[in-house]
């Protein structure tokens, strides 16, 4: 046999060897879960910059003072172990959790909670600004620190937040630091490793205050898996224990498989229409009114959605508190709209709107479509276009009216778990617009906000206030909503402890978490 | 020779200069919001105006690029949007992976396609021509995309074959870690001696190393085939036959060895097209490349990370052009530098 002949033999024998024991080899004793996303894990590393999808893995890094269960409409004591609010809600005092060690083995304390909620106020990025009615904070002692107020505003739902405000090390809060895969928290879990910002591993932290009695995972790997049919596959073959989104088709297709649980989860999320309040016919609200009429609300649910999702009842969603079944609401119905256009004098319809809407999104373009076609039977056209968010904003917030477009859909959700958001932050007037986008302006309607801030969150008379603030929204048409979001969850049949919570969109709180 | 590179260097400069023009012009008049998708998605107008002017954002597209330009010099490759990181530390972090399925995609490939294109044309006409061409127009012709969900449902799902995604076991990456050296995972794993590792990568990069491969395939196949037919009716091949040497040495030493430049300039080429064509591949495989992370970056107007890519890839294939015009001058005398 010639030299080339045996370095051949060699060669291919060494590689049946490596593939034929390739199924070897066994595992340590580690419990590890898999937690798939669509998009990226971790789009803001800095704990005081988050706005986006990073809360999935922030919030198994990082602590917040409170933490807020909207089913109960009552907070978790998390960082702080009790609170005291004034009168006038505009001084909140918050007693700190002692024996809480950061990942960096310093500890955690009043001085700590300071610090990170000052930076992340000067820096101002992301969600920083729902800290904007903070005063100053004031250091009591070493495990008490005191919130003074601009104005009254729920510290409690703000402080816990599932975005900007996390408490870190002020010690390890170099931004370059935090960007090259590090963080400085308190939670139950502590960065091992990361690839780009699509694959982070994190271990458990030893030393964190919960303890780690009883049954939890050692490692989680947070995945970004882009495509849907990946995903599912990867749940198929136990290769994930939890995805966070999958389309109904693929939800459909899995209900049958013993190995997948499906859950089907109430959100704070809705679509949102926004007429150009200031244009005409738009100004007019006999016109928004009948547009409002014309949306096949059931349909667009049933078709656009796989009839995962609820018919949206006033601005504010299922399942957070403001919510009533005293908001009026609009249903589909081309005779009323027809008789409201009369009213306004236009009975033949004959406009033109420009409406855009965000691309890539499958049931929005599909909600798009059936609300077009119910408007030509009035001889309405709707000038549907999908644009990217950016380009869509360029245009709605151009300092030129003319410029403007007629209809902006966009989704909505809450920095934390406030209905105030969809209210101010939609419709309340703005001299320069940021997301009220069509262009609302109702001075009555921005004082009855102002006040509703004063009353405690989630009371009777807070939430009477709601229910007043939406009525005149929709009584005016100033925008709607179309629909409430659900959110559908594919996990493993064998996780445990696994609970959905609104106030902080697909986290999983993996220290809940155990394989059965 | 020495005048003949010098020249393919200056050249090769004027194109990338030429290809970052094009580039950078393309990023800025696709419309965008840089700043507000630095922002995120609530950002106030406020905000979003700080942004512009902290990235530079607000000087006329000129001065942007030639900041830009001067910044490359420096090795400042500018900061990606997305992820918010050093867009050189991304490429370094992205490039390895891809490069390692490239290589082993074209490895599979030229060494099925090559032969197979050598008796194909030996055997023309016969059962095993008609296969290849099947195959190979086969391999050029089918989506990518389609064949590597086909391999996953039926090899990775079904048969149980084949691991789904990854470029190594999340348990394995966890339990048994491959010390980072060069960022080539196999490479890693041998050198460190952790060869349950080594297997492990081994099996992960056979699904999309095979779909990557088929490309390549078909190509070097019909080039070889075309090629090897026209020199085995050349006289000098008649010559050695009729002398009674071994058909496979004809075939091999003195009919291939003369068909095979084309098929190096097609070798060099598909690398750099294949640093492209592996979007589809790494985002299906969940493969932490380059291609996916242009994929990303494409999607979401990160033009600094568009221009890191272009430019990487531009360099590329100047770069293999010219070492594959090198390489053929030295395989063939026939062929001259001038």
């Amino acid at each position: 046999m010639s030299t080339r002949a045996r370095c051949t033999a060699v060669l291919v024998l060494l590689c049946i060897g490596l593939l034929a024991t390739a199924f070897g080899g066994g595992a340590a004793d580690l419990k590890v879960a898999v937690h798939l996303q669509g998009a990226e894990i971790v789009p803001y590393w800095d704990p005081s910059d988050g706005a986006s999808g990073e809360i999935a893995l922030m919030n198994n890094l990082y602590e917040t003072l409170l933490r807020y269960d909207p089913d109960t409409n009552e907070f978790i004591p998390v960082l702080a172990t009790g609170y005291q609010q004034s009168e006038d809600a505009k001084t909140w005092t918050f007693t700190i959790r002692r024996g809480v060690a950061f990942h960096t083995g310093n500890v955690m304390n009043a001085h700590a909670v300071k610090a990170s909620i000052d930076r992340t106020i000067e820096r101002d990025r992301g969600s920083a600004y729902i800290w904007a009615p903070v005063e100053s904070i004031e250091v009591i002692d070493d495990y008490t620190v005191r919130f003074h107020l601009s104005q009254p505003a729920p510290l409690d739902l703000i402080a816990a937040a599932g975005y900007c405000a996390y408490v870190f090390d002020p010690e390890f809060s170099d931004h370059d630091w935090f960007i090259a895969g590090n963080d400085s928290g308190t939670g139950p879990y502590t960065v091992e490793s990361s690839e780009g910002s699509e694959k982070v591993i994190i271990k458990r932290f030893d030393d964190y205050w919960g303890g780690w009695a009883g049954s939890h995972f050692d490692r989680v790997v947070f995945l970004t898996v882009p495509e849907a049919s990946t995903r599912r596959l990867m749940l198929e073959t136990g290769q994930a224990d939890f995805c966070e989104s999958l389309p109904p088709t693929d939800i459909e297709a899995m209900r049958g498989n013993p190995r997948i649980r499906i859950e089907v989860n109430p959100s704070f999320q809705n679509l949102m229409v926004l007429y150009n309040n200031q244009r005409a016919p738009l100004d007019n609200a006999l016109v928004r009114r009948a547009l409002s009429y014309l949306v096949p609300y059931e349909d667009i649910v049933e078709v656009a959605l796989g009839g995962y999702g609820r018919v949206a009842r006033g601005v504010i969603p299922h399942g957070l508190w403001g919510h009533s079944d005293r908001v009026e609401t609009f249903t589909y119905n081309p005779t009323v709209a027809r008789a409201l256009l009369t009213q306004a004098g236009y009975p033949n319809g004959g406009f033109k709107f420009l409406l855009t809407y965000p691309a890539g999104y499958e049931d929005i373009r599909k909600t798009v479509e059936l609300w077009k076609a119910a408007c030509a039977e009035l001889n309405i056209e709707l000038d549907a276009r999908a644009m990217p968010t950016a380009e869509r904003n360029a245009i709605a917030r151009s300092p030129d009216p003319a410029r403007r477009q007629d209809i902006y859909l966009l989704y909505w959700w809450p920095d934390y778990a406030n209905p105030d958001s969809f209210l101010s932050g939609m419709f309340y007037t703005q001299v320069r617009p940021a997301y009220n986008l069509g262009y609302y302006s109702n001075r009555d309607f921005d004082g009855l906000v102002d006040f509703a801030t004063t009353l405690p969150s989630g009371t009777p008379e807070a939430i009477d206030m709601m229910v007043e603030l939406q009525n005149i929204l929709q009584r005016d048409a100033a925008g709607i909503a179309l629909w409430d979001m659900e959110y559908l969850r594919a996990m493993s049949s064998l996780l445990g402890g696994y609970r959905d919570n609104a106030a902080y969109p697909n986290v999983v709180f993996w220290y809940d978490c155990y394989r059965e | 020779m020495i005048a003949y590179i010098v020249r393919r260097l200056l050249i090769g400069l004027l194109s990338l200069v030429g290809a970052s023009i094009v580039a950078f012009t393309l990023t800025r008049i696709v419309p965008s919001d840089p700043a507000a998708m630095w922002m995120g998605p609530r950002a106030t107008p406020e905000q979003i105006e700080r942004t512009q002017i902290e990235l530079g954002l607000d000087q006329p597209i000129p001065v942007q690029y030639w900041r830009y330009v001067s910044g490359l010099a420096r090795g400042d490759w500018g900061i990606s949007i997305v992820t918010k990181r050093p867009v050189l530390r991304d490429l370094a972090t992205y490039l390895p992976a891809s490069i390692e399925l490239i290589l082993f995609g074209l490895l599979i490939g030229f060494a099925v396609g090559i032969p197979l294109g050598v008796f194909s044309s030996a055997k023309s006409g016969s059962l095993l021509d008609h296969g290849s061409r099947l195959v190979s127009i086969a391999g050029v012709a089918l989506p990518s995309f389609w064949l590597a969900m086909l391999l996953q449902l039926t090899l990775a799902k079904w048969a149980n074959l084949f691991p789904l995604t990854g470029r190594i076991d999340l348990l394995m990456e966890i339990t048994n870690p491959v010390r980072r050296i060069t960022g080539f995972l196999l490479l890693d794993a041998l050198f460190t001696g952790n060869l349950s590792a080594l297997r492990d990568a081994l099996w992960h990069i056979v699904l999309p190393a095979v779909t990557l491969a088929m490309y390549p395939l078909g190509l070097a196949t019909r080039m070889v085939r075309t090629t090897m037919l026209e020199v085995l009716s050349e006289d000098y091949v008649r010559t050695a036959r009729a002398s009674g040497i071994r058909e496979l040495k004809v075939l091999r030493k003195y009919a291939l060895r003369n068909a095979i430049g084309p098929v190096l300039t097609i070798a060099a080429l598909t690398f750099g097209y294949s640093l492209v064509s592996t979007f589809l591949i790494e985002s299906l495989f969940t493969w932490p490349g380059l291609g996916r992370y242009a994929a990303k970056a494409i999607v979401s107007v990160d033009y600094p990370a568009i221009m890191g890519v272009t430019m990487l890839v531009a360099v590329t294939y100047i770069g293999l052009n010219l070492i594959v015009d090198l390489v053929q001058a030295l395989l063939d005398p026939r062929v001259r530098l001038s």
